[in-house]
């Protein structure tokens, strides 16, 4: 099997943007060219495009052609569409990275987006109601994820002592790393005090507890380490391994709400490819769809133990100079969270902190991890890229 | 939702499923439920009892199915209450809860309670309610509305 490393990456301003489809998926491509002058769409023999609302807010399916033609990509080897919601970008990444490996394909472009806000309000909530189970949850009115979130949050508050205050400081930690970070949705500072007084969404989850609704694309390019050689002059970063679980979906199936056992199990098959353990990770970018979330992740991707990540986001210990910095480029706190391209935007963001030409650098890095789950906590999807191969 | 292409009506865009025999498989689920049961499907082979009801086994893999009753009632463990931003289709307050039948602990949402009236530990029973009807094309232009239920909780 052959190596895979990842060679560019870029992505187009997000947020609530005055655009199509089509357009942030241009913006986006034009982003990952720049950032590495030496390969060009001429270069691309497969093209993987991940939108989870395509069908829904654009109206438009069969979209790998389309962006293809819009970039000038002519794929030979994959042309191809992926969807698992809120995990798509990091999805397209682990089946081009597949591809890769197994001489499928030579040098795939991942790229992922979506066009979320549409003329009427009422239709970008009503949309994510066709992501939970159709017949059985979105009925329930349990499409909007809040809900479902903050029954988690007042669980783990119940379960483990986890406070507020916690909660409040993971989205105060992920909009300070993003404010530098130019393309994302927000780049103000909040204070504790501002958090905690915010409107609430679904109690205890305020406005700041919760990840806003993106327009947004993000892509990324992998080669096979023998192309990649020549086709960068940057330092090679490569794709270490990589695992999805899931043992549910609809929320009467959720084997259990604070201890989340795909992620538990994605994470492992993760670290036993790659090869490493979870006190190898130097930098995490983790799926924050709420504060509650990334507090569950430090848990059961095995930064701290079950029950401490509170205390783990309270001391400091995933902030720059601490155990595992996460969420450096702002998270989905702060960057927002287009679904197609999130995963993708994670991935753009390990591949700097390793190369070390990050916005906010973490000194020294050279294993890196991306998270995310989907749905109702249905799926998780765990991804681990390393400087060197051992 | 109405769309204004000539007043026609995106049934699979809306927000609840198809119920009737010609739809849906597991159509006694409806029936059920307008009789004021939750049921669901037990495997005659090997005995699972899966939520929701199936058409396959998803244990053995067997069609050997049958219709069993849930309970109706059960112990409220969590309770959210969405004060804003409900989705087109849902009032607001929102107001949902982990319910514990014992057999199956079910997400659901809790019809006829104010914000604050529900607590943990409180009792809570089935709630069926009509929904929207379903216009079926008939023969020569005709519409055939087909009326549909569905199920939430309500405090007991
Ligand atoms: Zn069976």
């Amino acid at each position: 099997m052959r190596n895979v490393c990842v060679i560019a990456g870029g992505q187009c301003q997000w947020g609530v943007r005055q655009a199509t489809e089509r357009d942030l998926f241009q913006e986006a491509g034009k982003a990952c060219f720049e950032d590495n002058k030496i390969i060009t769409n001429k270069d691309i023999d497969g093209l993987i495009v991940g939108s989870a609302f395509t069908e829904r807010c654009s109206f438009q399916t069969h979209l790998a052609p389309l962006v293809a033609e819009h970039l000038g990509i002519k794929p030979k080897n994959i042309c191809a569409r992926v969807e698992l919601l809120c995990a798509t970008g990091s999805t397209g990444i682990i089946m081009a990275a597949a591809l890769i490996k197994s001489g499928e394909a030579d040098v795939v472009m991942v790229i992922g987006g979506e066009k979320l806000y549409t003329p009427q309000r009422w239709e970008v909530n009503y949309t994510a109601l066709a992501a939970s189970d159709h017949d059985f949850d979105t009925g329930m009115g349990l499409g909007l994820p809040p809900p479902a979130f903050a029954a988690v949050a007042k669980q783990h508050m119940k379960l483990y002592g986890t406070t507020e205050e916690q909660l409040a400081m993971v989205s105060i930690k992920n909009r300070r790393n993003g404010l530098n970070n130019s393309k994302g949705q927000y780049k103000e500072e909040i204070t504790l005090e501002v958090a905690m007084n915010a409107r609430a969404i679904v109690r205890p989850l305020k406005l700041f507890d919760c990840c806003p609704v993106t327009d947004g694309a993000a892509a990324i390019i992998l080669a096979a380490e023998e192309k990649a050689k020549y086709l960068t002059d940057k330092p090679l970063v490569y794709f270490r391994g990589s695992a999805q679980a899931s043992l549910h979906n609809m929320s009467a199936n959720m084997p259990s709400w604070t201890t989340w056992e795909a992620l538990k199990i994605a994470a492992q098959q993760a670290y036993n490819k790659a090869r490493v353990t979870p006190q190898d990770i130097d930098v995490a970018q983790t799926h924050d769809c709420f504060t509650i979330s990334e507090i569950i992740e430090y848990e059961d991707l095995g930064f701290c133990q079950k029950g401490e990540g509170g205390w783990f986001i309270e001391e400091g210990k995933s902030d720059f100079g601490g155990q595992v910095p996460v969420n450096t480029d702002g998270g989905l706190l702060s960057s927002g969270h287009p679904f197609g391209a999130t995963g993708i935007r994670q991935g753009i963001e390990i591949i700097r902190q390793l190369r070390g030409d990050a916005v906010r650098q973490v000194e020294g890095a050279r294993i890196g991890l991306t998270h995310n789950l989907s749905g109702l906590m249905a799926a998780h999807t765990v991804l681990i890229y390393g400087r060197d191969l051992e | 939702m109405m769309g204004m292409m000539e007043g026609k009506y995106a049934v699979t865009m809306d927000l609840y499923p198809l119920e009737s025999k010609e739809w849906n498989r597991i159509y006694p689920f409806y029936d059920h439920l307008k009789e004021g049961r939750l049921t669901t499907t037990v495997c005659k082979d090997c005995g699972k009892k899966a939520y929701p009801p199936r058409v396959i086994c998803p244990e053995c893999l067997s069609e050997n199915l049958e219709w069993v009753d849930l309970p109706t009632r059960g112990r409220v463990l969590v309770v959210t209450e969405e004060e804003v931003g409900a989705p087109l289709g849902f009032k607001t307050p929102l107001i949902h809860a982990i319910v514990d039948l014992g057999e199956l602990i079910l997400f659901t949402k809790m019809t006829g309670v104010k914000m604050g009236e529900l607590k943990e530990g409180d009792e809570a029973k089935l709630h069926v309610f009509p929904v929207d009807s379903v216009p079926v094309d008939g023969k020569k232009g005709t519409v055939i509305w087909q009326e549909r239920v569905f199920y939430a909780f309500t405090k007991a």
